[in-house]
């Protein structure tokens, strides 16, 4: 069984198989249960994934050089979220300037909050570096820890906490702050919970969603831009 | 032949993002480069192409797939963070409770201050 299983390993082929049938059982599975807003296909798909590369008994590295054809697909697609950047023009040309002063704010605060608690709690740097991108959108978000020298995987793992945290949070906030306005609700969803946060965002109406994308692009642009600047400032000064 | 056509536009913007940020020495991702050069030229153009829509729409649609292989390592590293467990979700939990707050105050001020209605301005 194990030789069958490094054979069958020499080429991407059942890497990409594995992938894409926890994909589609993780889609199937949360259908069945009436797919909850708290919970994140992908965090299904994900379990079922390690789940399965640990009854096969294959090892993790190996399965990252296979799916590693998946991955690559990511760089095209992180040019492709360009378009929907494009389709938001009209609101960041309306909203420009309440945006100019609050985006780089809150995208900057998101970072710093998460680094400054790891930070206070004792937590080594390749923690922090893979904690700063916490809210930003994960194709972004891989380029920038892999330049602050973080793990990509604690970093996804935050993500995903990330994204949950923040749908379970918008709603009761907004509630206590008396806010109503769909462009609050979703700007606040998808500049802390990135795509998780936007896809909740349009459960709740197309503005919400409009918003939330915009929030998210921009706040995965702003960090990209801004994040490894900042992460070498204290090692120039000290 | 839409789609391919599309993806050649979209790996074009790729590559041209990696000569700039590689030659200009910018410390950002190619990937993040391509995006903001293809939003530039969209907004030069006026219109998306319909080559690029039919080769990015499906590619935003499985975003989620081509990151499963980064998120699955969370599950074999657990121990490794073991010291460090209480440290990353406090950071994770509290620091989005904050961000979260920070946000809608900070745009519920600015936004309620200069309230547009944007219905009303969209003309294209």
């Amino acid at each position: 069984m194990a030789e069958l299983i490094d054979h069958l390993m020499a080429t991407p082929l059942l890497a990409i198989a594995l992938t894409l049938s926890a994909y589609f059982a993780g889609e199937r599975l949360l259908r069945l249960v009436g797919a909850p807003a708290w919970c994140p296909p992908i965090l299904v798909a994900s379990l079922l994934l390690a789940g399965a590369l640990w009854l096969l008994g294959i090892d993790v590295a190996d399965y990252r050089e296979g799916a590693g054809w998946l991955m690559l697909l990511l760089g095209p697609a992180t040019v492709a979220l360009g378009l929907p950047l494009y389709q938001q023009m009209a609101h960041i040309r309306a909203l420009w300037r309440p945006l100019l002063v609050c985006l780089p704010t809150a995208a900057g605060l998101a970072a710093l909050y998460a680094v400054g608690i790891a930070w206070l709690l004792g937590a080594p740097a390749e923690v922090l570096a893979s904690l700063a991108p916490k809210s930003v959108t994960a194709p972004i978000a891989i380029g920038i820890t892999e330049q602050l020298g973080g793990s990509i995987s604690l970093m996804m793992g935050g993500l995903l906490l990330t994204g949950v945290a923040a749908i379970g949070f918008v709603g009761p906030l907004s509630r206590r702050l008396d806010i109503r306005d769909e462009r609050l609700i979703g700007l606040a969803l998808g500049i802390n919970g990135h795509a998780l946060g936007t896809v909740r965002a349009f459960e709740i109406g197309p503005t919400a969603g409009a918003f939330a994308s915009l929030g998210m692009s921009l706040t995965g642009i702003l960090t990209a831009l801004l994040l490894p600047l900042a992460w070498h400032l204290p090692g120039l000064a000290g | 032949m839409g789609v391919l056509r599309g993806f050649l536009w979209l790996t074009g913007f790729l590559l041209l993002g990696d000569v700039l940020v590689t030659l200009a020495g910018l410390p950002i991702s190619a990937g993040v480069a391509g995006m903001l050069l293809l939003t530039a030229w969209l907004s030069l153009r006026g219109r998306v192409p319909a080559d690029i829509a039919a080769a990015a729409r499906p590619l935003i649609a499985v975003l989620a797939l081509l990151i499963m292989p980064g998120v699955v390592g969370i599950f074999f590293i657990l121990d490794r963070l073991a010291g460090h467990g209480l440290a990353i979700l406090a950071a994770l939990l509290l620091g989005t409770l904050l961000s979260v707050l920070t946000t809608l105050w900070l745009m519920h001020r600015l936004l309620g201050a200069d309230a547009v209605p944007v219905e009303g301005r969209e003309d294209g």
